[in-house]
């Protein structure tokens, strides 16, 4: 009983430390699940180029951000562009590194959703005089955003639990915040149960956004 | 007037002529039929005309200009040719309204208010209104092509193209559409119509350009390629078409 006493009354003494833990991790996932739908957007774009060179370049560029570990590209930045006096803030390392990651996964949500979409209403759109760009962002945009909404937000989901690697890179996360609790009172057990918990509520939260989002916005099939 | 006039049109995919060398013309107001067996180019044909399909050579003269040309503005060109397809090709995330506005606002540039009151009455026209804020997906066959009708009407097309119009509907639906294919007819409009059904192509006045392995092969009324036609080609066709008509 006092035991627990003992971890909740140091759970809010060191309170002001994690909940700016808590807004920095949100400060990341939020940014990055903003600059990464963009980054992918355009991703997704460059795929459905009629330039051959800038369609193999993209798929390139895609697979090697999915082929590689994300915390090897972090890493590199941190310790390796300091090398050639670049020094970037961990924050803006991990928005970098996170947006060029999660641009190449939302443009395969993008992808697989283009490819569900009636090709013949694209045809048509040609027919009626519209431009390329007129048509992606007209009718091939709206339709896939609609239709990736599951992976796209899922992806939201990724990015809140993925940003705790950030503290690798000595971001002071949430995560980060939580470690340090654990390491002073040596209640690992209770700390690392709070946080995943803490974790799993923000998650949640995302989910049951995407829910609504998907209800609101399906296309009628 | 002649609107639009074919020359030489030929189209090759991996060096086999799909079409080889088609000739004919379309004068304003008139309706023409292009039958021929399945896989004889008809598709082709509509799709090279406003080179959706990149024709491989020959003129299209348009409006007294070459639309092959390379200086010519391809885009123009098609907001004057409206194309209902086969499937009718609804952007699915519209409503039939939107579905409709949509040309209006991001091609002719009209205001909302402006584009919602042209695309009511199209869509009344083709006594779509009373469906107008529902989905593609929610529309039956029939609903959807006057829909696609309104949409290319909507533009004020020179022409109109109808690739298979009755292919994907009921027998029923199908006899409705070529009522309003006369009634666009009586209203001016210029059409050109592919399609294999013998019953449609019976229900419309002006000539059938009949096409096989990729040229003109007979241009005629139909009642005049269902009687004892010369080419043989011709005469199998209907009587494996309409074997009793
Ligand atoms: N993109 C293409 N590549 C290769 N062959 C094609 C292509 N499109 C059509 N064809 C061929 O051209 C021929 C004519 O097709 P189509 O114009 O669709 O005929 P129709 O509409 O008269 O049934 C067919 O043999 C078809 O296989
Ligand atoms: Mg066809």
């Amino acid at each position: 009983m006092s035991e627990s006493f003992a971890f909740l009354s140091d759970m809010v003494d060191y309170g002001p430390q994690i909940l700016n833990g808590l807004i920095n991790t949100l400060l990341l996932a939020g940014t990055i699940s903003v600059t990464g739908l963009f980054a992918g957007i355009l991703i997704f774009r460059l795929t459905l180029s009629e330039n051959r060179f800038i369609r193999k370049s993209t798929a390139s560029y895609i697979s090697f951000f999915i082929g590689t570990p994300l915390i090897v590209l972090l890493f590199l930045m941190y310790y390796g562009l300091p090398q050639w006096g670049i020094k970037l803030s961990p924050f803006a390392i991990a928005a970098i590194g996170f947006t060029l990651n999660i641009a190449a996964y939302n443009s395969r949500y993008l992808s697989a959703a283009y490819n569900g979409i009636d090709q013949q209403q694209l045809m048509a759109a040609s027919a009626q005089g519209f431009s390329s760009r007129q048509i992606f962002s007209l009718i091939i945009l709206p339709q896939t955003l609609r239709r990736a909404i599951p992976g796209l937000t899922n992806q939201v989901a990724l990015n809140i639990k993925d940003s705790s690697i950030a503290f690798l890179i000595q971001y002071v996360d949430f995560f980060a915040q939580m470690q340090e609790q654990a390491s002073l009172n040596f209640q690992y057990l209770k700390v690392y149960a709070v946080t995943g918990a803490i974790y799993l509520l923000l998650v949640s939260l995302v989910i049951f956004g995407s829910k609504r989002l998907e209800t609101r916005y399906a296309i009628p099939h | 007037m002649t609107l639009l006039q074919v020359r030489n049109l030929t189209k090759n995919y991996d060096g086999i002529g799909i079409l080889n060398g088609v000739n004919f013309s379309l004068h304003e107001g008139e309706i023409k039929v292009v039958m021929g067996p399945s896989g004889c180019g008809k598709t082709t044909l509509l799709r090279c005309l406003n080179r959706l399909v990149e024709p491989s050579s020959g003129e299209i003269i348009f409006d007294d200009k070459d639309i092959t040309a390379a200086d010519v503005d391809i885009r123009q060109v098609r907001q004057r040719i409206g194309f209902v397809f086969q499937n009718f090709a609804l952007y699915r995330h519209l409503s039939a309204l939107e579905n409709v506005k949509l040309g209006l606002r991001k091609l002719r540039g009209l205001s909302d208010a402006e584009a919602t009151q042209r695309a009511i009455y199209e869509l009344s026209h083709v006594e779509m209104q009373d469906h107008q804020d529902k989905y593609p997906a929610h529309l039956s066959g029939g609903q959807q092509q006057r829909v696609a009708i309104a949409r290319a009407l909507a533009m004020d097309p020179a022409v109109l193209f109808f690739d298979e119009p009755t292919s994907a509907l009921d027998p029923l639906m199908a006899r409705e559409i070529a009522n309003l294919l006369n009634r666009l007819h009586a209203e001016k409009v210029t059409i050109l119509c592919v399609t294999h059904d013998v019953t449609l192509a019976k229900n419309l006045p002006g000539d059938v350009l009949f096409l096989n392995h990729g040229h003109v092969e007979a241009e005629a009324p139909i009642s005049e390629l269902m009687q004892n036609h010369a080419s043989e080609n011709v005469r199998a066709f209907f009587e494996e078409k309409a074997p009793n008509a």
